[in-house]
């Protein structure tokens, strides 16, 4: 199981989603939220959405390990 | 060169500090930064950073002040509307440290405006490609850059010590590829104090990075203002980067 953790506008659309989850991947998390969590699962297709694993940004398709704490971050580049 | 009487008043709650002293506000005084983006970052960087008294602030942005900026972006007045946003910031930053040399760019950022030579920019942007366009000149000549960004209640800072660190750009973390997401300022919206939250942080990094003691090079911070809550992330070199892979 992998912890899960939506930041920012994110968490609006986290509602009712698991805080653990059975993933691989967190390109399978985004592919398991499509039926339930559909609004979230399209935020999460946005581009430049960042993923970090245990604090360290890293690519959708890094290996996930049991325990690790996945976190979404949603894009920020207005000023 | 010695400080001047009413420098030793104007600047004393810096001189007061034992890591900062008469001789790191030499070096501020000294320091020339460039500003890339006079809005709701670039604001409270430039005031702030004119306010502790870098030397020379070169300001680039096309812009004019428009009534929808005024809630946020706390250089400019009511009657400023229609003006050059860089002018009103001129003359607003000269009233505040008449000493300091504030060079007015009213364009788009190019290479020329990067090649004058500052010891530091400071991405104060609005869009993606900006970004990278800063990520690219500041790589190549080894000019540290310190990034923000907001929206909604959300912030955003990295910054990068290209002179001590030859690895991990703005482009490893946000993919030049990837294109702008869809929500922006101007149709998402944003709160104004979360952008001056991130824009002093701007400037406490700066006067940090010109006192020499950075050290957090591609770590990036998070803000929620609407829980409160901070993020710490660290970040990897892209193997393939075409930015900083290439060396
Ligand atoms: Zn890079």
């Amino acid at each position: 199981m992998v912890k899960l953790l939506f930041f920012g506008r994110l968490s609006d659309y986290a509602n009712g989603v698991p805080t653990q989850i059975q993933a691989s991947t967190a390109a399978e998390i985004r592919q398991q939220l499509v039926t339930e969590h559909p609004l979230l699962a399209t935020e999460l297709s946005e581009p430049q959405v960042l993923v970090a694993v245990n604090k360290q940004i890293v690519d959708w398709q890094q290996a996930l390990q049991d325990g690790d704490e996945v976190a979404f971050l949603p894009p920020v580049t207005g000023g | 060169m010695s400080l001047s009487d009413e420098q030793f008043l104007r600047y004393s709650r810096h001189l007061l500090m034992a890591d900062i002293g008469e001789q790191g506000q030499q070096t501020l005084l000294q320091s020339h930064v460039l500003i890339v983006g006079l809005g709701g970052l670039g604001c409270p960087v430039a005031l702030y950073l004119a306010a502790a008294g870098i030397g020379r602030l070169s300001l680039c942005d096309a812009d004019t002040v428009d009534i929808t900026n005024l809630q946020r972006q706390i250089l400019y007045k009511t009657e400023d509307c229609d003006q050059l946003k860089v002018d009103c910031a001129k003359t607003a930053l000269q009233q505040l440290n008449p000493a300091i040399d504030v060079v007015a760019h009213a364009s788009e950022i190019s290479a020329e405006i990067l090649e004058l030579g500052a010891d530091i920019v400071v991405d104060c942007t609005d869009n993606l490609a900006a970004r990278q366009l800063l990520n690219c000149h500041c790589y190549q000549r080894a000019t540290p850059l310190v990034s923000a960004s907001a929206i909604g209640w959300e912030g955003q800072l990295v910054s990068f010590d290209f002179k001590a660190n030859r690895r991990l750009c703005y482009n490893c973390i946000i993919d030049e590829n990837a294109g702008d997401p869809t929500m922006n300022c101007a149709n998402a919206g944003v709160v104004g104090p979360v952008l001056g939250a991130m824009g002093s942080l701007q400037a406490a990094t700066v006067i940090r990075m010109l006192l020499g003691q950075f050290d957090q090079h591609g770590e990036m911070q998070r803000y929620d203002a609407k829980t409160g809550r901070w993020l710490y992330l660290t970040a990897s070199p892209k193997p393939l980067c075409a930015i900083c892979a290439t060396e």
